[in-house]
């Protein structure tokens, strides 16, 4: 007996956007038996694991704090990804958009300026993130360098920068020599949204891109030209289409993004440069951009899910007194469930009773 | 919005006397909870985990008065989530074990004034929020002379996390301290830009120890640099715990965390509502670290050790007593001068005759 | 022992573990699967390994152990990406995240405890050989593992019939179908091999480089090895080459702070990283970039029947 894929043929544009939902309601079914293995209370621990991050308006927003880097991240490199550009570094463009926004805040520090530095730090974060993300899309086109390698190695690169700055030249003079910068100035805090929150413009600015990005990939020459050269290159390239323009424009479009979830992320949660910034944003966001099929809104669904399960995962400790690990593997076990019902949905899935005979073909 | 920490505290202590203390918490029907928020893994086997048996201590002391919860590996980015979630979970007392966690909990102790905050290390008190740490740079001096007496090729080998005020201090003390035993000894430093990377201290250690050093002073929590000081027969020094047993043969000492006491101390202040913001830097008196028995020492050396451990303890010996002059030849403090506490905690200097770069 | 044999010495047991980890991700993807989840199989190695070397008592049931490990977490995404054709970064990745928690707690209740680091195999006559007679035959059974590694698979691949099949199911996996090979059971035992190397790596860092265990202490080594993959151009002795520069540079640049270079650790700390892209960006410029990954890389196979 042996497990044979086939093709669904009416795989509808409705079903691969209602898929993910389906397979939470399947993961969830099975987490409740997970639970019960582990001796707890099934109903309690799925009650803490989903819906405590969507229990009321506080958590509602901290949930979107949360989801809001991950979702813009992911937009972006869904663009690298679906034309067949290997961007892993987002981690990196994402501090590169803190370093560039965060200098600004640092330069205007302690002088009266106006409401236009948060704008100019959201810009100049999405300047750096592309300014980064800008080496391995030249590398690549110009002499042909893998992006695997040069957008990985950039992420330490950037890290360590990060890390020199805070500690030596933009470190806060009246800090006691502690590694952090000044506090930002009100004016170039991201701005919130609510007075009982941390939500702020970032989230609404991530809801755009979706848009923007889902428009453009299903509306615009340019969305066809994106998935042209990932499905097909060939067939691109006698369309006139320039393959390594599309590399220079996807990686900036990915850096800007990454380097704006940047920025937003340290005027928002931080309030200030410290020597480590992200718990991982960017490369959390791999997973959601391909949990998301690659489609905006999926990322925006699938940012979502997972910013559940990481605040799910905080609130399990807390109210379960469960080790960190255990939620770790938990969420582990999600993905698997996630992404195995995710192929059941594409393929047909049957048990066939016969001897192999793969050479048939 | 500049203000230092002492203003702060003459200001804070007035006003959380006033304001936020209302109502004890009556022990037995109602569990005082108590929130850990650690930066690395509960079994990260150093600094968070000597945060934890700290924890283990109040539980074991205060019994059914207290209950507590942990947060493990928490980035800055969430800890204000984190901590709000533990007092709306009714957590009235939540240390914060980190610097970096230091400005958000700044940010979230307003938002929850029945909560009372400690953070370890921190650059100003708040209604309520307390700082606490150790003098661990006192046990660095005792290192350094006992370093100096084991030392054949003079030079000690230091495996240093991040140049921070903590790690600089550190080192500074340490040569303080060897010099006093023998003015000729030298020290080299080597950055591994990490807290714990077991990989890169052994690495460190090794090259530390290829280059000649044959004393190796760690300021990371793995236990990786003394084994391979055990492997290549020189003598190293434990982080946060007891680590003899990594290096029965190398192992000379260690400096050996133990926050327990300070935490029952804090929790029986929050349920007799006594509890008021402090800034809170204990030395080896304190009970806030201890130096593990010596090893592999003689007799003379080990008493030595104790005597200067004991001349730091009483305060006869004072480790940042002048003369102090900085690499670049400038005086900080003339002999007969001391640095006062902000100072040591801000130092970004080394003193002359050690030869490290710095960021500036 | 001179002070360039004992940095020599060094720089092997630095890269040994990138070694091994990379030259079984090389097998992977040389078959088409791109296996995101080294981290995650490396960890796990890491924690058994030592976990069964302290209840057994003996480094090689820890070996033995860890290799298991590895292979048990690659099965559980071979059975994701081949099986069910899920994607292979997500599930990579999610090994990944499932590793790192999973480690923890079987590591747990060995958080703590302490062996001894594996005896050194001295090769009788080799490892009197000057300068180069210690550093390179005079080390850990790991060491030479890595060496066969590099040499039997550099053979697998280059000279054998079945190395041809799989570098075929990487290329070309419709063809390599076409033409009546299993490219999913080919794909299965790569990625099991990759898994085992994993494992192996995870027991050499757990066992012998610092030999105890703590949660997360592969810091990111998984990462690095996949990075090598790339520099090598999916080519086994490149790939060598690649884990001795890196481990190299990693040495050199303590070696330089231990001795008082002036310049900030964090510039010292990006030189491993920097000098890996201009290394690989020198090749590239030199040979006109002759070998590319694999064509069907990272795309799932199923078959149509």
């Amino acid at each position: 007996m042996r497990l044979v894929l086939s093709k669904r043929e009416n795989s509808s544009r409705w079903m691969s956007l209602l898929s993910p939902l389906i397979a939470v309601a399947l993961t969830i079914a099975s987490g409740a038996v997970l639970f019960a293995a582990m001796g707890l209370d099934p109903a309690k621990a799925l009650a803490i694991y989903f819906l405590s991050p969507i229990s009321d308006t506080w958590a509602l927003q901290e949930l979107a704090v949360k989801a809001t880097p991950l979702v813009l991240i992911s937009v972006g490199l869904s663009l690298c990804y679906l034309s067949n550009n290997w961007n892993i570094g987002a981690e990196g463009q994402f501090v590169m958009g803190a370093i560039f926004g965060g200098g600004i805040a640092i330069a205007t520090h302690g002088v009266a300026n106006g409401p236009w530095v948060f704008p100019a730090m959201m810009l100049a974060g999405m300047i750096g993130g592309a300014a980064l993300a800008m080496i391995p899309a030249m590398l690549k086109t110009r002499l042909s360098v893998n992006e695997i390698l040069t957008s990985l190695m950039l992420v330490y690169i950037a890290e360590l920068l990060l890390d020199w700055l805070v500690r030596g030249p933009w470190r806060d003079p009246k800090g006691f020599n502690f590694p952090q910068s000044v506090m930002f100035e009100a004016e170039a805090q991201t701005i919130r949204l609510t007075s009982d929150g941390r939500i702020n413009i970032g989230t609404l600015i991530a809801l755009v891109v979706v848009v923007l990005a889902a428009f453009l990939l299903s509306r615009m020459l340019k969305g066809f030209e994106i998935r042209l050269v990932g499905e097909a290159p060939r067939a691109a390239r006698f369309a006139g289409f320039s393959q390594s323009r599309l590399t220079w424009t996807v990686f900036a479009i990915s850096g800007a993004l990454a380097g704006l979830a940047g920025i937003i992320e340290v005027g928002g949660t931080m309030g200030q440069l410290q020597p480590t910034i992200s718990p991982g944003y960017g490369f959390t966001a791999i997973i959601v951009a391909f949990l998301g099929r690659l489609n905006p809104i999926g990322c925006l669904i699938a940012g979502v899910f997972l910013a559940i399960t990481f605040i799910g995962g905080e609130n399990a400790q807390i109210a379960l007194r469960l080790p960190l690990d255990v939620t770790r593997v938990f969420q582990g076990l999600l993905l698997f469930f996630v992404l195995a019902c995710d192929a059941f949905l594409i393929y047909r899935v049957r048990l066939v009773r016969s001897a192999p005979q793969e050479r048939s073909a | 919005m500049n203000i230092n920490r002492r203003q702060v505290l003459g200001g804070a202590t007035a006003l959380a006397g006033a304001a936020t203390l209302g109502q004890p918490v009556f022990a037995q029907s109602n569990p005082l909870q108590v929130g850990f928020i650690y930066v690395g893994p509960v079994g990260d086997f150093g600094w968070s985990t000597m945060h934890d048996l700290g924890r283990k201590r109040l539980e074991e002391v205060m019994g059914a008065a207290v209950k507590t919860t942990v947060v493990e590996s928490v980035a800055a980015n969430d800890m204000e989530r984190v901590a709000t979630q533990l007092g709306r979970q009714g957590h009235r007392l939540i240390f914060t074990t980190s610097f970096s966690f230091f400005q958000p909990t700044m940010r979230v102790a307003p938002t929850l004034p029945n909560v009372f905050f400690e953070s370890a290390t921190g650059t100003q008190t708040a209604a309520n929020v307390s700082l606490y740490n150790a003098r661990f740079y006192e046990g660095r001096y005792v290192q350094g002379v006992i370093a100096a007496r084991k030392s054949k090729s003079k030079t000690i080998g230091y495996i240093a996390a991040f140049p921070v005020p903590e790690v600089i201090h550190a080192i500074n003390t340490v040569m303080r301290g060897a010099w006093s035993v023998d003015p000729a000894m030298k020290i080299r430093v080597i950055w591994v830009n990490a807290w714990f990377n077991p990989g890169r201290e052994a690495d460190a250690a090794r090259a530390l120890i290829d280059q000649g050093c044959d004393v190796i002073c760690q300021h990371t929590d793995s236990p990786a640099p003394l084994q391979l000081a055990n492997e290549r027969g020189v003598f190293g020094f434990g982080q946060a715990s007891d680590m003899t047993r990594f290096a029965p043969k190398a192992h000379l000492t260690s400096s050996v965390n133990s926050w327990g006491d300070y935490y029952v101390e804090r929790a029986k202040a929050v349920i007799a509502g006594t509890w008021k913001p402090g800034d809170v830097w204990g030395g080896l008196n304190s009970g806030m670290f201890k130096l593990a028995p010596f090893t592999n020492m003689t007799p003379e050396e080990a008493s030595e050790a104790q005597r200067i451990a004991d001349a730091i303890s009483t305060g006869r010996l004072h480790p940042f007593d002048g003369p102090i002059v900085r690499a670049d030849g400038s005086t900080v403090v003339p002999a007969g001068g001391r640095l006062t506490d902000d100072q040591i905690r801000a130092q970004n200097y080394f003193y002359r005759g050690i030869e490290v770069a710095l960021p500036s | 022992m001179t002070m360039f044999e004992a940095i020599l010495l060094t720089i092997i047991t630095a890269s040994t573990p990138l070694l091994i980890a990379a030259i079984g991700q090389l097998v992977v993807e040389r078959s088409g699967v791109l296996n995101l989840g080294m981290e995650g199989m490396m960890i796990m190695g890491a924690a058994c390994g030592f976990a069964a070397a302290i209840l057994s008592g003996n480094s090689y049931i820890g070996v033995l152990a860890a290799i298991a490990a590895g292979m048990g977490m690659s099965m559980i995404f071979a059975v994701l990406t081949l099986g069910l054709a899920a994607n292979q970064v997500a599930s990579g990745l999610a090994l990944s995240i499932f590793g790192l928690g999973l480690s923890g707690v079987i590591g747990a209740p060995f958080v703590g405890a302490r062996r001894d680091t594996m005896a050194r195999l001295d090769l009788p006559v080799l490892s009197d050989l000057p300068v180069i007679g210690k550093a390179l035959f005079g080390q850990d059974p790991f060491v030479y593992a890595s060496f066969a590694l590099v040499i039997g698979v550099w053979w697998f691949l280059t000279r054998t019939k079945p190395g041809l099949i799989l570098r075929a199911c990487g290329e070309s996996h419709a063809s390599a179908h076409a033409l009546g090979y299993p490219v999913l059971k080919i794909r299965l035992f790569a990625i099991l091999f990759g898994g085992a190397c994993a494992g192996l790596a995870g027991a050499y860092l757990s066992l012998v480089y610092t030999p105890f265990w703590s949660p997360g202490m592969t810091a990111g080594r998984g990462w690095i090895a996949l990075a090598i993959v790339v520099f090598a151009s999916w080519l086994p002795w490149r790939a060598m080459a690649g884990a001795y520069l890196f481990g190299g540079i990693t040495i050199l640049q303590l070696h330089a702070q231990g001795a008082g270079v002036k310049i900030p650790s964090q510039a010292m700390a990006a030189l491993p990283y920097l000098v890996t892209i201009i290394a690989l960006v020198i090749i590239m410029s030199r040979r006109g970039g002759q070998q590319s990954a694999p064509a069907s890389l990272g795309v799932p196979f199923v078959p149509d029947r």
